[in-house]
C-alpha cells in the first residue's frame, strides 16, 4: 500500500513539474549534408572552405555541413570508386570540370542543377558554367577559375640584367642564357608530375598554333597531325637541352618546385594561378606574366590556358539533392569570394564585395584574364580519362627527350586521331 | 563422434560458414574481376559493352599499355628476390641459428624493416635517394666520386635498380625469420652426430640443415616470387611506375587503368592475369621442389 502511495505521489510531482514548464516550440530538425573536397590542411583553398562553410552554417543553423578533405591524387581514386555506391558518395562533392565531370554526368550520378542555378544567375555568368554543361544542362557550380601563369622572380632576373619579364621568345632565351651564366636555374618544374610539364608545353603549343585549333584538337574535332605541334614540342625540348630547366626536376615534386622558386633557387615557375596567394605572401619581388608568342600569325600574347575548372557537384541519388544543389551554389559563391581574397584563384563569380584587399599578383592575373583573347581548358581536364592519360604519357616522354616533336605528333595521331 | 563424422550432411553444415566466408571474400571477387574483364566499362554507371577477350588481346599486344614491360619488371624482381634476397636471408638464418651471442637482438634488428609500414620505408628511401641532400649522393661527393652521383629515382637507367634495393632489403628479415625457425627445428643430435664424424659447419649446413628446411625454403621461394608479382606499395611511393614507365609493375598499371584511365574492364583483366600468374608460379615452384624430392 505504501509503495502504491509513493508511486502515485511521484507521478503527481512529475505531472505538476511538467505543467510548470513553459510550452516550447518543437525544435527545428537540422539537416546534415556531407561534402568531400581536396582542401586539405596544406591546400591553398583550405581557408576559403573553412570561412565559407562557417559563414554558411551561421546563416543557416538548420543545415550542418559535414566535410572531409582528401589529397588531390587519392581523391581522384576515391571519388571514382564511390560513384558506384550512392550510399558512400556524399551529398556534395568537389570535381574538376570538363571530361572528368562529364563521365559522372553521362552516368547519371551528378545532379542536374539548372533549377538551382536560376536564383544565382545574376552573380554567376552562364559562360562560367560552360565547362560543366553537358547536353545543355548544368551539372556543377564553378568555384574559382585559374590560368597557367609565368611567375618570375624579379630579384633573380635583375642579377642577370633584366628589369622586366621577357615578352618575346628571343628575349626569353636571352634572359635564360644570362641567368645560366650567373649560375641561376631559369625554370623550376616537377618532371615527375606530368601535369606540371603540361603547364609548360600547353602554352607553347597554344602560342604556336592558336587557341582555336588547340580547342578543336582537345575536343577531338581536329587531328593531332599538325607539323606546328611538332615545332612547339621541339621548342620545349630545345629549352630542356639548353639546361633551362632544373636538372633535378625528375626527382622533384611540384610542392618542392614551388618552394625552390619561392626560395630563390629558380628564376621562373610556370604553373596555375592558384599559386598567386602563396607567392604573393613570400618575401621577394615576384611578377606574373604569360609565355611569349611563338607564331604571331596564329596566336597572340593574350591567349591563355585555363578556365573555370574547380567545381562542386551534387550526388543525384542524395536524399536531399535539391537542397544540396542550392547549398552547393551558396557555398561555391563563398569559396570563390574567400579564395579570391586569399589568392588561391580568380573569381568565377562576379565580386559583390570589396576587392581592394586582393593580393597584387592575383590582381595582375585577374587583369590578364580580363584582357585575354582566347582560352583553352587544361588538356588533362578537357579530354576524358583514357585519352587524357595517353596524352600525358606522351608529354612525359617529351620531357624525358625519349621522343621528339615528330614522335609526339605521330604517337598521338595514331592513338587519339 | 564417429557417427557424426560419417554423416556427410553434418560435415557440410559444419563447413558451410567457412565455405561461405571463403567464397565471399576470395572466390566472388575473383569471379567478379573475371566477369568485368570481358567488358569495356568506365567503372561509372551501368553502361558497359561486352567485348569478349579483346581486353586480353590488347593487354598483350598494345605498346601504349606496356603490360609486358611491367610484367618483365616484376619477373626481374622475382628473380632477384630468389637469387639475392633468399640467399641473404638463408645466410643470416644459418648464422643466427648457430646460437651466436646477441641472437635475439640481431633477430629483432633484421626483422624490423618488415614491421615498418611500406609508406614509411618509401619516404625513408626517397630521402636517401634525394639528388641534393640524400645520403647516397652526399657520401659519393664526400669521397670524391661526384661523377657517380645520379638522380637515382628520376633517371631511367637507375630508377628500377634504385627501387629494387629497398624492396629486397625490406623482406630479407621476413624470409630470415621463416628460415631461422626451420634452422632451429633441426634436432641437435643430428648436428652433433655430424660434428662427431668430423663434418665442418659448411658441411653440416649443406647436408643436414638445408635438406631439413627444404619445405620452408619452398614456402619462402613461393612467397618471394608471388610477393614480387604482386608488389605495389613501395613502388607506388617511390616512383609510381615512373620515370617513363621504367619501374611500372602490373599492380601500378592496374591502378592506373582502373582509376586514372577509367578502364575498369582492362584493370580487371590485369587483376585476373595477376591471379593466374601467382597461382601458376606457386604451382610451378611446388612442382620443382617436388621433382627434386
Amino acid at each position: 500500500m505504501k509503495k502504491i502511495l509513493v508511486l502515485v505521489l511521484a507521478l503527481c510531482m512529475v505531472v505538476s513539474l511538467a505543467a510548470c514548464g513553459s510550452s516550447k516550440p518543437a525544435e527545428t530538425k537540422q539537416t546534415t549534408l556531407k561534402l568531400w573536397c581536396i582542401a586539405t590542411e596544406s591546400d591553398a583553398n583550405r581557408p576559403a572552405y573553412e570561412q565559407a562553410i562557417k559563414e554558411f552554417e551561421t546563416a543557416h543553423p538548420d543545415i550542418k555541413i559535414e566535410w572531409e578533405a582528401f589529397e588531390n591524387n587519392s581523391y581522384k581514386t576515391k571519388i571514382k570508386a564511390a560513384m558506384n555506391d550512392p550510399e558512400t558518395l556524399p551529398d556534395i562533392f568537389f570535381t574538376w570540370s570538363g571530361a572528368f565531370l562529364g563521365d559522372f554526368a553521362n552516368a547519371g550520378v551528378a545532379y542536374v542543377m539548372d533549377d538551382a542555378y536560376k536564383p544565382f544567375a545574376k552573380d554567376l555568368p552562364e559562360v562560367m558554367l560552360q565547362n560543366s554543361t553537358y547536353g545543355g544542362h548544368h551539372y556543377a557550380v564553378p568555384l574559382t577559375m585559374n590560368i597557367v601563369t609565368l611567375f618570375a622572380n624579379m630579384d633573380l632576373l635583375a642579377q642577370a640584367g633584366w628589369d622586366h619579364v621577357p615578352q618575346t621568345y628571343e628575349d626569353l632565351t636571352a634572359c635564360c642564357d644570362a641567368l645560366l651564366a650567373k649560375g641561376i636555374v631559369p625554370f623550376g618544374v616537377s618532371g615527375s608530375e606530368t601535369w606540371c610539364v603540361t603547364e609548360y608545353l600547353e602554352p607553347i603549343i597554344e602560342k604556336t598554333i592558336g587557341y582555336q585549333d588547340m580547342n578543336e584538337i582537345f575536343a577531338g574535332r581536329k587531328t593531332w597531325n599538325d607539323p606546328a605541334i611538332a615545332t612547339a614540342v621541339n621548342t620545349l625540348q630545345d629549352m630542356i637541352k639548353k639546361g633551362y630547366f632544373d636538372p633535378n626536376a625528375m626527382a622533384t615534386g611540384n610542392d618542392q618546385a614551388k618552394i625552390n622558386f619561392i626560395a630563390g633557387k629558380t628564376a621562373f615557375y610556370q604553373n596555375g594561378s592558384w599559386n598567386c596567394g602563396e607567392i604573393s605572401d613570400a618575401a621577394g619581388n615576384f611578377q606574373a606574366a604569360l609565355f611569349p608568342v611563338m607564331d604571331s600569325s596564329k596566336a597572340t600574347y593574350g591567349q591563355v590556358i585555363g578556365g573555370p575548372n574547380d567545381a562542386l557537384a551534387v550526388n543525384a541519388k542524395s536524399k536531399n539533392a535539391e537542397l544540396a544543389a542550392s547549398v552547393a551554389f551558396e557555398l561555391g559563391k563563398g569559396i570563390c569570394h574567400y579564395g579570391y581574397l586569399a589568392g588561391s584563384g580568380l573569381p568565377a563569380w562576379t565580386p559583390d564585395y570589396d576587392t581592394s584587399a586582393v593580393k597584387p599578383l592575383v590582381a595582375d592575373v585577374a587583369k590578364i584574364v580580363a584582357e585575354s583573347e582566347g582560352m583553352v581548358l587544361f588538356g588533362d581536364n578537357a579530354m576524358s580519362a583514357d585519352p587524357a592519360n595517353t596524352y600525358l604519357d606522351y608529354v612525359s616522354q617529351v620531357y624525358g627527350c625519349l621522343i621528339d616533336g615528330d614522335g609526339f605528333v605521330a604517337g598521338l595521331t595514331k592513338d587519339l586521331g | 563422434m564417429k557417427k557424426l563424422y560419417s554423416n556427410k550432411l553434418h560435415i557440410l553444415i559444419f563447413l558451410l560458414p567457412a565455405l561461405i566466408l571463403f567464397c565471399g571474400v576470395l572466390i566472388a571477387p575473383i569471379a567478379m574481376s573475371a566477369y568485368y574483364s570481358f567488358f569495356d566499362w568506365n567503372g561509372i554507371g551501368p553502361a558497359k559493352a561486352f567485348i569478349g577477350f579483346s581486353n586480353y588481346k590488347e593487354l598483350f599486344t598494345s605498346d601504349s599499355i606496356g603490360f609486358m614491360k611491367a610484367l618483365g619488371n616484376s619477373l626481374l624482381l622475382a628473380l632477384l628476390s630468389v637469387v639475392i634476397q633468399l640467399p641473404l636471408a638463408l645466410g643470416l638464418a644459418l648464422a643466427l641459428g648457430k646460437g651466436i651471442k646477441g641472437e635475439r637482438a640481431f633477430l629483432s634488428i633484421y626483422f624490423m624493416p618488415v614491421l615498418i609500414s611500406s609508406v614509411v620505408i618509401g619516404q625513408l628511401w626517397l630521402k636517401i635517394y634525394n639528388p641534393e641532400y640524400g645520403i647516397l649522393n652526399v657520401i659519393l661527393r664526400a669521397i670524391g666520386l661526384e661523377g657517380l652521383t645520379r638522380i637515382w629515382l628520376g633517371d631511367v637507367s637507375t630508377a628500377l635498380g634504385s627501387v629494387l634495393v629497398p624492396m629486397l632489403w625490406q623482406y630479407v628479415g621476413y624470409h630470415m625469420l621463416l628460415l631461422y625457425a626451420g634452422v632451429k627445428s633441426v634436432p641437435p643430435e643430428l648436428r652433433e652426430a655430424a660434428m662427431l664424424d668430423g663434418a665442418t659447419d659448411a658441411q653440416v649446413n649443406r647436408y643436414i640443415v638445408l635438406p631439413y628446411i627444404k619445405p620452408i625454403l619452398r614456402i619462402s621461394v613461393i612467397f618471394a616470387v608471388t610477393g614480387s608479382l604482386k608488389s605495389f606499395d613501395l613502388i607506388y611511393v617511390l616512383t609510381n611506375g615512373g620515370p617513363f614507365h621504367s619501374t611500372e609493375v602490373p599492380s601500378t598499371l592496374m591502378i592506373s587503368m582502373l582509376f586514372l584511365r577509367n578502364r575498369y574492364g582492362m584493370g580487371s583483366t590485369i587483376a585476373v592475369m595477376l591471379i593466374i600468374l601467382c597461382f601458376g608460379f606457386a604451382l610451378l615452384i611446388g612442382a620443382i621442389f617436388k621433382g627434386e624430392d
